[in-house]
């Protein structure tokens, strides 16, 4: 009881200072402000923009793919018949290695059932030359089953014009990414004709365009049936080169990966490898961010430290009187900590009020991109753990930037100054 | 019964040499009386007064106050103390000079808490009004004059109704007329509330009209003279 009379005290002391220096105390907790406000401001926008980014990233990458990639043979046979012996062989050639699945159909059918997997396809990817007129350009068809792959990256919503669905009732029909349609000068309805690599010519009707926003794919890409695919290339009903995952959790995706990988003797990769860059970018700027609002902090601390560092010098005779009149070394300390806690609250609450205003601000602002179609405001994270996070790290500076000079405040010797 | 007794107490500086300020010192005050402790400069009269008032307890010796041994207690211990028995009023004065006059008055009994805040306001006011600066209550303290802010200080070392007022030269900087006054009020304080007065200082008068004068000579007792 006695202790919260005294704090009590101790507050209403602090207050009266504070009020005989309040430009001071504006500038101290202006100072305070800014540092949380731009930590605010600067996190919730760039981890928006994280959040887009991966957001555009993942949307066009599974968590999990299973396929089969031409690689050089472990060991040599040589030292398969001889393994005691020195084996010494040069330039080992890479291993052919058929890119359809084994029995990939069947693992499909095995893994929809698999509780951990949201949606799965199995696709075929292969190289093809689209060609109109004399112009010939390099690219990618995928063969898909329109519903499972739509499952997996929500095709429907990337569509500029025409329609997927055709896909399955028109014979030889391809919906292509809007860059490569704009680099062959074809519309929905065009015709165009497309050799596979083992040269067989086939007639294609274009019944759509679509756009992901990520260049690579709209530029080189385009979407066919399996069925259609398949007899593009030559081979039979049950051949796909590529399985793909949407997990319910993505977290264990990279165990699950080496799991299927062991089991069914296929390449594969998860969404952590295949975005390795743009992961480790966010992490990146974070580091920028709390390291600017670090700093900020710290000056806005060395601030608060200063002003109350000079105001104990200013204030060392009525430390003494009230020493004299009976206040203890704790009492002097609080008055001291409580005007760094009010400047550091007051502070940072302004901050997180001033920190949201902004956020809100920009993401108000209307922004267009060419590459990020999907945009039309600034992208901003609004998450209430920045501000916690932003508050917390206020007080802590104030709190400690407040302490010391409390503590030699404290510690002042009242004969000496009152003796003079 | 014996309010202070001050037994074999020696005290150095340390700085810038060591250097002995009080020499074996031994004295007794009783309860009610007003005290001088006069003395040149340098006699170490303010020292004695400064040890008494439990701020400094680097000596050697004892002393005793209500009872109360002082050497070796901590400083929370001798604030709680001081907050209870002791009332100091300086020769500057020394208000807090951004608080009014009637808080500088209030916050020892504001720490002490032994009244509600209400009370103390009232008994504040009623010490500034015997003291004859009841009006200037709500001003700030320092707007005051000289001789005011010295009645306002004996208001605040009075508050919390002591055992032990002390006065380092209270009057020193006070023209003559202010200066009776203010002697007259420790004088009817003493009386009536019989509150233990010891008082530094350097004047004749004062020494003369106090009931016991100690007279300090290069950190001894020269002598004391009980009237």
């Amino acid at each position: 009881m006695k202790i919260l009379t005294d704090i009590q005290l101790a507050a209403a002391i602090a207050l009266t200072h504070m009020r005989s220096r309040l430009k001071q105390t504006i500038v101290a907790t202006a100072g305070v402000t800014f540092g949380i406000m731009v930590f605010v401001f600067m996190v919730s926008f760039i981890t928006g923009s994280n959040e887009y980014i991966r957001a555009i990233a993942f949307d066009q990458s599974p968590h999990l793919r299973l396929y089969n990639e031409v690689q050089t043979a472990p060991g040599t046979i040589i030292g398969k018949v001889m393994p005691n012996t020195v084996n010494m062989v040069d330039h080992v050639k890479p291993k052919d290695v058929l890119p359809g699945l084994k029995d990939g159909k069947h693992v499909v059918q095995t893994l929809a059932l698999n509780p951990q997997v949201a949606a799965i396809s199995g696709s075929i990817n292969a190289q093809v030359f689209y060609r109109l007129g004399s112009s010939t350009i390099n690219g990618v068809i995928n063969g898909i089953e329109f519903d499972a792959e739509n499952a997996l990256f929500n095709l429907q919503s990337k569509l500029t014009d025409g329609s997927f669905k055709e896909l399955s009732t028109m014979p030889n029909s391809v919906v292509m990414g809007v860059g490569l349609a704009k680099r062959l000068n074809v519309k929905t309805g065009d015709r165009l004709a497309l050799t596979t690599e083992n040269g067989n010519n086939f007639f294609v009707t274009v019944v759509g365009t679509f756009k992901t926003g990520m260049t690579d794919i709209d530029k080189q890409q385009s979407y066919a049936n399996l069925n259609t695919v398949q007899r593009f290339l030559g081979v039979p009903a049950a051949y796909i080169t590529d399985i793909k995952i949407k997990l319910h959790d993505m977290e264990p995706a990279p165990a699950l990966s080496l799991e299927l990988q062991q089991k069914y003797g296929f390449q594969g990769s998860d969404w952590k490898q295949d975005n390795a860059a743009i992961l480790q970018g966010d992490i990146l700027r974070s580091l920028i961010v709390y390291g600017v609002a670090v700093t900020i902090l710290l000056v806005a601390g060395f601030g608060i430290f200063n002003i109350l560092t000079m105001m104990i010098y200013e204030k060392m005779k009525d430390i003494a009187i009230l020493k004299a009149m009976g206040f203890s070394d704790s009492d002097i300390r609080w008055i001291f900590l409580v005007q760094a806690l009010i400047i550091g609250i007051t502070g940072a609450l302004l901050g997180l009020l001033f920190g949201f205003l902004c956020s809100w601000g920009i993401s108000k602002i209307p922004y267009k991109s060419d590459v990020m179609i999907t945009l039309d405001h600034l992208p901003v994270s609004f998450n209430a753990m920045y501000y916690i996070t932003g508050f917390t790290f206020g007080i802590i500076t104030t709190t400690l930037a407040g302490y010391l000079p409390s503590r030699k405040g404290s510690h002042v010797d009242p004969i000496t100054i009152l003796r003079g | 019964m014996n309010l202070i007794t001050v037994k074999n107490v020696s005290k150095y500086f340390l700085q810038p040499t060591r250097m002995q300020v009080l020499n074996d010192i031994s004295f007794e005050v009783e309860k009610s009386k007003f005290i001088t402790i006069t003395g040149k400069s340098g006699s170490g009269k303010s020292t004695l007064l400064y040890l008494l008032s439990t701020m400094d307890t680097r000596f050697e010796g004892s002393i005793r106050i209500n009872q109360e041994e002082m050497l070796g207690r901590n400083n929370s211990w001798l604030a709680d103390f001081r907050n209870h028995h002791i009332g100091f009023v300086f020769q500057f004065h020394y208000l807090l000079p951004e608080f009014t006059v009637l808080r500088n008055v209030m916050l020892p009994a504001l720490k002490l808490r032994r009244y509600p805040v209400a009370e103390i306001e009232h008994r504040a006011m009623e010490l500034l009004q015997l003291l004859g600066v009841g009006e200037q209550a709500h001003k700030r303290a320092s707007l005051l004059s000289g001789g005011q802010q010295q009645r306002v200080a004996i208001a605040r070392a009075m508050i919390n109704e002591p055992l032990i007022i002390m006065g380092d030269e209270p009057t020193g900087n006070l023209d003559s007329y202010n200066s009776a006054a203010v002697f007259e009020l420790f004088r009817k304080m003493s009386a009536e509330k019989g509150q233990t007065i010891l008082m530094v200082t350097h004047d004749e008068d004062i020494a003369r009209k106090s009931d016991q004068t100690i007279h300090l000579a290069d950190g001894k007792i020269d002598e004391i003279m009980v009237r």
